[in-house]
């Protein structure tokens, strides 16, 4: 019996000395890194791989706490400046004027590698070409912003300015209702949008773009310099969660679609719409210059193009002379 | 020196006022992006109007808001009138008028340039909307309050209907009306700022924008922002001149 309580005892101990050992070398698992990223004024199906990377624990893997927070893209650029934001999906034709003004931010990813800003018209009204806006009317939100630039730019390819055509501000974003109507002829607009309601809709559309010409910087993932500083591992490794994703919805986008609805649900009310959104989406965000050199890259000649450009407006927003070095970061690139 | 003794604590307000902004600066060493000191905001605000940025959208500005108070005001009194004098158009008219002034202005903004379009229009129709219900307001208590002895002796000297109202009726009620102007000017200044928001190409709050959203240029924003107060200062000190001369001092 003596024995038997000994044989007992003795694996008892062993057990617990085992479970000891275990947890013993057993590393804490780190916290997780908080990241604040800033995406644009509501959620919508264009910020799919942040929600996919997000629920397929890509970036909870990344040993990273990520929360959403939505704003214009005035306010996320100030947010980011000021570290209020760590990271955030912002146009880079914002940041070219804002580090002009001194807001410590930095470009270190591109998500949208075409401009996604175009002027789209339907196709009957004979606009095939930016020389072929000279004389016509065009409708713009206003006359300011990612899509006045663009239209400068364009304008300037054929020789333009935005004087030779008569423009229409429509603030409440009815452009696409005033090219239908007719009460236009063209408008401003985004690829992954306006035109896209309209071929939906039946309405034959004609969409040019401004990057054979300037290629403009598209929105991207922006930083502030203080955070990259302090947080560049987990900022790397969000970019690489984000990149990730925009993989996996490239090869599947109903993944991206599913994604988006389970953040914003109102978007399951029409599919095909959001459907058709996301894969305008997903068309933007790859260029020969991606192709060349992965998802994400930045291309600083195309950078100081864009630069040049908008230096050279007569109503330039850029304040001060920048470099593209000021602007742009390689760093958290993978 | 009595005209010393009442600019002094108005000076000291605005000194303790500059002093504590640029306080706040230093102790939080906010960058200009966040919160520009005073210094850099008045220099932006001598270079604004140096360079003639600011002129032109102040005219525009101050346009709108001088037709948009015009309208809204002439508009008010007389139907201001009307709810003193007239049971049936309180009881048809003062349910609108409150719901009227119950809707918020930012909703209101947009459907207004969409059906007057981003001109002038549109800009005084949203200044008078906002005028309105204060100097409504006003004129109606202020008709109201007269003293009822003197609507009779007016009447006991035979006065006409028209003599009671302008020598009598609008006289005695002058000190609520011009009261509810002092608000009204005020707010006719917020009214033109929303509208310019919800969509022009010129004007003080397409300025704001355009400083906040595209040139990052923050010291110029909080110009404009100076400017606006400026404005609207002004307006009210004009309304409270035009109050002394017409009532006198209280």
């Amino acid at each position: 019996m003596r024995r038997s309580i000994d044989v007992v005892t003795g694996i008892l101990i062993l057990l617990v000395a085992c479970s000891c050992n275990g947890t013993g070398n057993a590393q804490p698992t780190p916290p997780a890194t908080p990241l604040k990223v800033g995406l644009g004024y509501i959620p919508s199906v264009q910020f799919a791989p942040f929600y996919l990377a997000d629920q397929m624990g890509y970036y909870r893997n990344a040993g990273l706490d990520v929360t959403f927070q939505n704003g214009d893209d005035a306010q996320l650029v100030t947010l980011i400046g000021s570290g209020a934001l760590d990271i955030g999906l912002s146009d880079g034709t914002s940041v070219i004027p804002a580090v002009s003004q001194g807001i410590p931010i930095v470009y270190a990813g591109t998500v949208y590698a075409k401009f996604p800003s175009v002027v789209f018209a339907k196709t009957s009204s004979g606009i095939t070409t930016a020389a072929g806006l000279a004389g016509k009317t065009l409708g713009i939100p206003a006359k300011e912003g990612s899509s006045w630039i663009m239209l400068e730019a364009l304008l300037a390819s054929a020789g333009l300015t935005t004087s030779d055509l008569s423009i229409s501000t429509y603030p409440d974003y009815g452009q696409l209702v005033a090219v239908e109507q007719g009460q236009v002829d063209s408008a401003t607009g985004f690829a992954n949008n306006e035109p896209v309601q309209m071929q939906l809709a039946g309405d034959p559309v004609t969409v040019l773009t401004v990057d054979s010409s300037t290629p403009l910087p598209g929105p991207g993932l922006v930083v502030g310099t203080s955070t990259l500083a302090a947080k560049k591992d987990a900022l790397r490794a969000f970019v690489a969660a984000t990149l990730h994703a925009m993989k996996d919805i490239i090869t599947d986008p109903q993944a991206g679609l599913d994604a988006a609805i389970a953040v914003v649900p109102e978007l399951a009310q029409d599919k095909t719409t959001q459907l058709a959104i996301l894969n305008a989406t997903i068309a933007q965000w790859t260029s020969a210059y991606t192709d060349a050199h992965g998802l994400g890259a930045i291309d600083p000649t195309a950078w100081q193009k864009s630069v040049d450009f908008m230096s050279g407006l007569p109503d330039t927003v850029v304040a001060k002379p920048v470099t593209v070095d000021q602007l742009v970061t390689q760093e958290l690139l993978p | 020196m009595k005209r010393l003794q009442a600019v002094l604590p108005i000076a000291a307000a605005a000194v303790l006022f500059v002093v504590v902004w640029k306080l706040i600066v230093v102790v939080g060493n906010y960058p200009v992006f966040i919160l520009p000191a005073p210094e850099v905001v008045a220099s932006r605000f001598v270079r604004a109007w140096a360079d003639g940025i600011m002129t032109p959208h102040t005219i525009t500005t101050l346009s709108e808001v001088l037709i948009g108070f015009g309208v809204g005001a002439a508009l008010a009194l007389v139907v201001g009138y009307l709810l003193a004098r007239s049971r049936l158009a309180e009881r048809l008219l003062s349910p609108y008028l409150v719901a009227a002034q119950a809707t918020p202005i930012l909703a209101l903004a947009p459907l207004i340039a969409l059906w007057f379009g981003t001109g002038l229009t549109g800009k005084v129709l949203i200044c008078a909307l906002i005028v309105f219900f204060p100097v409504a307001v006003s004129t109606m208590v202020g008709i109201r309050s007269v003293d009822r002895g003197l609507l009779e002796l007016g009447r006991s000297l035979r006065a006409t209907r028209w003599q009671i109202m302008a020598k009598l009726e609008i006289s005695a009620a002058l000190p609520q009306i011009l009261g509810g102007m002092r608000v009204g000017v005020t707010l006719a200044v917020i009214g033109a700022i929303v509208g310019e928001w919800a969509g022009a190409d010129s004007g003080l709050g397409v300025l704001i924008n355009l400083a906040r959203g595209s040139l990052f240029d923050i010291p110029l924003m909080f110009a404009t922002l100076l400017t606006i107060a400026l404005i609207g200062v002004s307006l009210y000190l004009v309304v409270v001149l035009i109050e002394r001369r017409l009532v006198g001092a209280r």
